[in-house]
């Protein structure tokens, strides 16, 4: 099965992506310059925002439950489910962090094995 | 020039301290996490103050690929082998802690201009041993172990990696991880047959970035560990609670006679001694405790995060960071059961004490440090963690870390910063990168352990 990926900060530009295999690897062969770092779904580093579509990726450990909801996929782990747009780099990662400080979590936005149901 | 008689380093820390002056260093600077699309490098830095390039990066090496996080790195021989002449010190391990790659960098050959020997691919140590997220490297007589944070899917405890002198994987290490949760950094002392282990957190806990209410549901680390050394196994725990939340760099006393070491707790901002009594009982009590400080725009106070400490030479000062701060402190520990404060000096931090030295904006705050062997130069970076960096200094994606240099008195007590040295690696060719650990060639104060 075949997806289509539109990369809205990289002027709208699509490509088909094999929907079995984890979007990094199937953008990067297309020549997408993106970053990573552990390449299993622990680290955040390729983190990219989902504005249109859903991805599958429950093989995920690196994002907690706001980061989620904020719309952040790991995309060395994740699978397109339908055709999707993606804002990718950096330049999408103005809600992925955050002082911890300043701006604590609520204890349904942790991460899935911690987290607790929203009251 | 490593010593008189045969192997590398020195007979003793004595010897050590006798050493002709570092004229090189070597740091890492990291463009993973920072949105450049390049390589982690280790750069050299010209360090004699009689050339025309004092101060400046001279050469870097790039790892072949993208994402890495370079991170700490260690010799392949120390003082450890200084009786065995068929060792030299040669290369630095320099591993990726999110990649797991390891990269052999030959350092000798040309000092000024190291070169990639061989790498380890992050996948087969995966695969041979079921470890990642390589952290602290130490050689022990001529073999190295290197404490992996994480196994190969990013869960705790992790263990360590053994390669043989020759860079091939033995395996694991240890024979037993015990009820030991977490790994990071350790030191062992051999004449006392004990290693100290300390704890951050798993690999994916760490890596993406700092949630505190992890540091709650335990995810994050508050124990230290005896080792048996020669049975590869943990053998007693120090449960530091509260005192010692996030226990991270551990120095033993040089001297390899003493059984007194040190352990900075990060978000404790707490300095814990441990240290073996004369009914040969080990014991740990808090030295330093660093208060938190208001902030105008934080609800609660801030605390120090001690990122790193380290000891002179001759186990008379502790050095410390307090990243959030930015300050680096200076205790006298002739007694280590009473830390005497005798130097501070203030750099970049949260509590804008000081954002700029010498022309450059200071982004971050003191990070790791390094000190030379006769103790009066200590040189400081700015970075922490990529993901961390992003959370508490945001500016650094494009200010870009810095190098400094502190002058210490090692007389009296007392820092000052040298206002002639600088390296700005917000000014480097591919852009703003980020500098951590450094090391010299002939070896320094965090690298040499004696038999």
């Amino acid at each position: 099965m075949m997806r289509t990926v539109t990369l809205a900060n990289r002027g709208g530009a699509t490509y088909e992506v094999d929907a079995r295999r984890p979007l990094l690897d199937a953008l990067r062969e297309q020549g997408v310059d993106l970053p990573y770092g552990c390449q299993y779904g622990g680290c955040i580093t390729c983190a990219a925002r989902l504005t249109a579509g859903t991805v599958n990726q429950s093989a995920q450990v690196a994002l907690n439950n706001r980061q989620i909801t904020d719309g952040y996929v790991i995309l060395c782990v994740a699978r397109p489910t339908t055709d999707i747009t993606l804002e990718i780099g950096v330049e999408s990662h103005h809600k992925l962090y955050r002082n911890p400080f300043t701006d604590p979590l609520e204890p349904h936005e942790l991460k899935a094995d911690i987290a607790t149901p929203e009251a | 020039m490593d010593g008189a008689c045969c192997g590398p380093g020195y007979a003793s820390p004595a010897e050590a301290m006798k050493a002709p002056r570092e004229k090189l260093l070597y740091t890492i600077a990291i463009y993973t996490g920072t949105g450049i699309q390049k390589p982690d490098y280790l750069a050299t830095i010209d360090n004699d103050p009689d050339s025309p390039t004092y101060s400046q990066v001279i050469s870097r090496c790039e790892m072949p690929g993208i994402g890495d996080e370079l991170h700490h790195m260690g010799w392949n021989a120390c003082s450890s082998c200084f009786d065995d002449a068929s060792m030299t010190r040669k290369y630095l391990i320099v591993p990726g802690v999110r990649s797991t790659n390891l990269h052999i960098i030959d350092c000798a050959t040309d000092p000024r201009n190291p070169t990639l020997f061989k790498v380890i691919d992050g996948a087969e140590i995966k695969a041979r041993t079921n470890l990642s997220a390589p952290h602290t490297i130490h050689c022990l007589g001529s073999e190295i172990i290197i404490s992996m944070l994480g196994d190969a899917q990013g869960n705790a405890p992790g263990g360590y990696l053994h390669l043989d002198k020759d860079f091939n994987i033995l395996g694991r290490w240890e024979n037993s991880m015990g009820e030991i949760k977490f790994g990071y950094d350790f030191w062992y002392q051999p004449r006392h047959n004990v290693m100290v282990s300390s704890e951050w957190a798993a690999p994916n806990t760490f890596m993406p970035g700092f949630d505190l209410e992890e540091v709650g549901h335990l995810k994050y680390g508050r124990e230290i560990h005896l080792w048996d050394f020669e049975k590869r196994e943990p053998k007693q725990t120090f449960y530091l609670g509260e005192d010692g939340l996030i226990p991270l760099e551990v120095r033993f006393h040089h001297d390899p006679d003493s059984t007194h070491g040190f352990v900075g707790a990060a978000l404790s901002a707490n300095i814990i001694h441990w240290w073996r009594d004369d009914a040969g009982e080990w014991q740990w009590e808090k030295i330093v405790d660093v208060g938190n400080e208001p902030h105008p725009d934080w609800p609660i106070p801030v605390p120090g995060v001690i990122s790193v400490i380290l000891l002179s030479m001759d186990d008379k000062y502790l050095y410390l960071c307090n990243w959030l701060h930015g300050d680096i402190r200076q205790y006298d520990i002739s007694d280590p059961h009473n830390a005497r404060l005798t130097g501070q000096v203030w750099m970049g931090g949260l509590l804008n004490k000081a954002p700029e030295v010498n022309g450059v904006k200071v982004t971050g705050g003191p990070q790791m440090i390094q000190l030379s062997l006769d103790g009066k130069r200590l040189y400081v970076t700015t970075s922490l963690f990529s993901t961390w960096d992003n959370q508490f200094y945001p500016e650094i994606r494009t200010n870009g870390g810095c190098m400094l240099m502190v002058n210490c008195d090692t007389e009296n007590g007392g820092m000052e910063i040298d206002p002639d040295f600088v390296v700005d690696f917000g000014a480097e060719p591919n852009g703003p990168s980020r500098c951590h650990e450094t090391r010299y060639p002939g070896g320094d104060c965090t690298s040499d352990i004696w038999l």
